[in-house]
């Protein structure tokens, strides 16, 4: 073959941009989807809850700062789903169930966040959290009634709903923690009830001793 | 040789950003239909670059090897579940699939299927063929969405397409191997 010498050249060239897209496309091979991309971003990002209006179950409005100086335990369902919501809202049940006692309330607050305002009024999120025994305290559901508002949050959180025809929502879900300063500090499978139980356990363990 | 010119002719109209935006708005379309065209514009272009620096191309990919390797690698990283995610939601992403796909792996696979050998050819088809099944099987039965700008029913419906392909592939594969066109005519 003639001219080998560049060919190989070239042939090298492409191997190492390769290598290079392929390296930047995934993160350094570890993200191959948009969504462990995105919560590898969000952690690193940390971004702060943006400063929006909560209507919770029991009709009461105030912002993220209700829950200064705790930690805040957050979901993003809508009532009407049928699929992947209710098993969200038992596996966060049961990350509550695992917490001791006395943390609920004082140091971490649970908070069920409807991307679903219209339908979710506080009378549906009231009935609605009786399902999951929740005492809408230490465990409240709530909407956010303005439509940018709600965007504001989902973007900033990462959090894609698609609506589909039959009145559903396609989303990506987690367990997300916001710090007491209003910053999220981590993104949780939702899917590892254990896991997560042990890592908020361990997160107000080693506030407590500083 | 007018090849060229309908190839740009075919990119500005893929690029428009109504196509686009309804192109990508399905799933299927967005793989099965945008990047394959995207690939054609390019090939159709590359006529022109051929005709206009022989000496490049004869230099630099005398075997056809990195041309196709080069082909090989920006196919598959848009098959990434996260490529074609990003595409969505990053301009830049966006502009490097226009770039890529056309420049890139259009130009180099016109320049390079003609220069392997029969050997060649048949391998890199039936990797892709492998390929396909992998991702059509991948994208059926993943219990997760894989991308979250796509519905689970648009993954499913791209799953049964990349298997369609597979096996016109393989039907292609076949028809190669058995049949002796010089017998036919």
């Amino acid at each position: 073959m003639i001219n080998n010498k560049y060919t190989k050249i070239s042939f090298y060239l492409v191997i190492l941009f390769g290598l290079g897209l392929f390296y930047f496309g995934t993160d350094g091979f570890t993200a191959f989807t948009a969504e462990t991309a995105r919560v590898q971003q969000l952690k690193d990002d940390k971004p702060k809850f943006p400063d929006v209006t909560l209507e919770d179950s029991m009709g009461r409005k105030y912002s993220i700062s209700e829950f200064e100086d705790k930690y805040v335990f957050i979901t993003f369902l809508y009532t009407s789903c049928t699929t992947v919501c209710p098993e969200l809202e038992y596996n966060m049940k049961q990350v509550y169930d695992k917490l001791p006692v006395g943390v609920k309330g004082e140091e971490i607050v649970f908070l069920s966040i409807s991307f679903d305002p219209e339908r979710d009024t506080p009378a549906v999120l009231n009935k609605y959290k009786d399902y999951f025994k929740s005492d809408g305290e230490t465990w409240r559901m709530a909407r956010i009634p303005d439509q940018a508002e709600l965007d504001s949050l989902l973007k900033a959180f990462g959090v894609i709903v698609i609506p589909d025809d039959n009145g559903n929502f396609a989303h990506n879900s987690a367990f997300y923690l916001v710090d007491k300063k209003g910053s999220l500090i981590d993104v949780l499978d939702y899917k590892k009830i254990d896991d997560a139980a042990q890592k908020v356990v361990t997160i107000l363990e080693n506030r407590g001793e500083e | 040789m007018n090849q060229s010119f309908y190839g740009m002719l075919l990119f500005i109209f893929l690029a428009a950003p109504p196509v686009a935006n309804f192109m990508e708005s399905l799933m299927v379309i967005h793989m099965h239909m945008q990047m394959p065209m995207l690939v054609i514009s390019g090939m159709l272009m590359a006529r022109f670059l051929q005709k206009r620096f022989p000496h490049l191309f004869e230099k630099w990919n005398s075997n056809g090897v990195p041309g196709i390797t080069l082909f090989v690698l920006i196919m598959v990283y848009w098959m990434l579940p996260r490529s074609m995610d990003e595409t969505l939601t990053s301009p830049i992403i966006e502009g490097f699939k226009f770039i890529s796909l056309p420049f890139l792996a259009g130009i180099s696979l016109r320049d390079s299927w003609k220069k392997l050998n029969p050997f060649g050819k048949n391998s890199i088809i039936i990797s892709f063929t492998i390929l396909f099944i992998g991702l059509g099987w991948l994208y059926i039965w993943s219990p997760v969405q894989l991308c979250n700008n796509y519905l689970v029913i648009e993954q499913v419906t791209l799953g049964w397409a990349f298997l369609l392909t597979a096996i016109g592939m393989i039907i292609y594969l076949g028809y190669n191997f058995f049949i002796d066109p010089s017998a036919y005519e």
